[in-house]
């Protein structure tokens, strides 16, 4: 995603496969299909090495760092986790700590 | 008499190890896997290397993006992985708060390693060169 102005920290919640936001329409849509696709090649991955379903995900570019990550009760599609979008190259572990930290 | 130092991709890779608590490397070009040091079978890594490839795929199948960083953290380890060209590096380690560590030595190990990884894929007959360089200096006399 380059869009024109960076992108500020945007946070989500996902409860019971819903994913919810104050965010625009079109961040919760982009911040869901990245949501599904990290956790779709996540799972493969984990699945090449025997090591379950990840309970979190991150990718990069170079304008942009997209997170999710489940609260601990799951990972399955219903469990309640959170997610992050930012417009820049961040901090993995700072993102990570962010997201984790977000109220259940 | 100098030693011949010679510089090797496998040790050069090794050397991440001591970044932090790894606990395995894999290193590929394109859908080929180059070093495999995971604590793995050799299928898993084929497997591991076609999902990592297929995800750069799926992200960047619109054109307009090109993500070089996938980070997902498992039960038992975190799965680091730094796309740099047609080069992939996947890095399993323990420690979360080491990712942002290991990301940036992943990717000067990547960019450091280039003409090794050239050399491995296009290897020279050394011996032969040599003697090459040996004719042509000769010629000069």
């Amino acid at each position: 995603m380059s869009a024109a102005k960076p992108v500020p920290l945007t946070l989500f919640n996902l409860k019971e496969g819903i994913i919810e936001s104050s965010a625009d329409q079109e961040l919760v849509d982009a911040f869901a299909a990245d949501f599904q696709g990290l956790r779709h090649y996540g799972t493969k991955i984990g699945e090449a090495l025997d090591l379950g379903t990840p309970w979190t995900g991150m990718l990069q570019e170079d304008d942009l760092t997209v997170t999710y990550s489940y609260f601990g009760e799951g990972t399955g599609p219903n469990d309640p986790g959170a997610g992050a979008l930012i417009g820049k190259k961040s901090l993995l572990f700072e993102l990570l700590t962010k997201v984790t930290t977000q109220p259940n | 008499m100098p030693a011949n130092i010679a510089p090797s991709l496998r040790s050069a890779l090794e050397r991440l190890r001591n970044g932090g608590a790894v606990n395995g490397l894999l290193l590929g070009w394109r859908r080929q896997v180059l070093i495999n040091a995971l604590p793995f079978e050799e299928f898993r890594a084929d497997k591991l290397l076609r999902a990592v490839h297929d995800m750069r795929d799926h992200f960047g199948s619109g054109g307009d993006r090109l993500p070089h960083t996938f980070w997902f953290g498992f039960e038992t380890c975190h799965a680091l992985v730094i796309h740099r060209g047609e080069c992939v590096l996947i890095i399993l380690h323990t420690r979360a708060e080491e990712g942002d560590f290991l990301r940036r030595a992943g990717q000067t190990f990547l960019e450091d390693s280039q003409l090794l990884i050239d050399d491995l894929l296009n290897p020279t007959d050394h011996s032969e060169q040599e003697s090459q360089e040996t004719n042509l200096i000769g010629r000069l006399y």
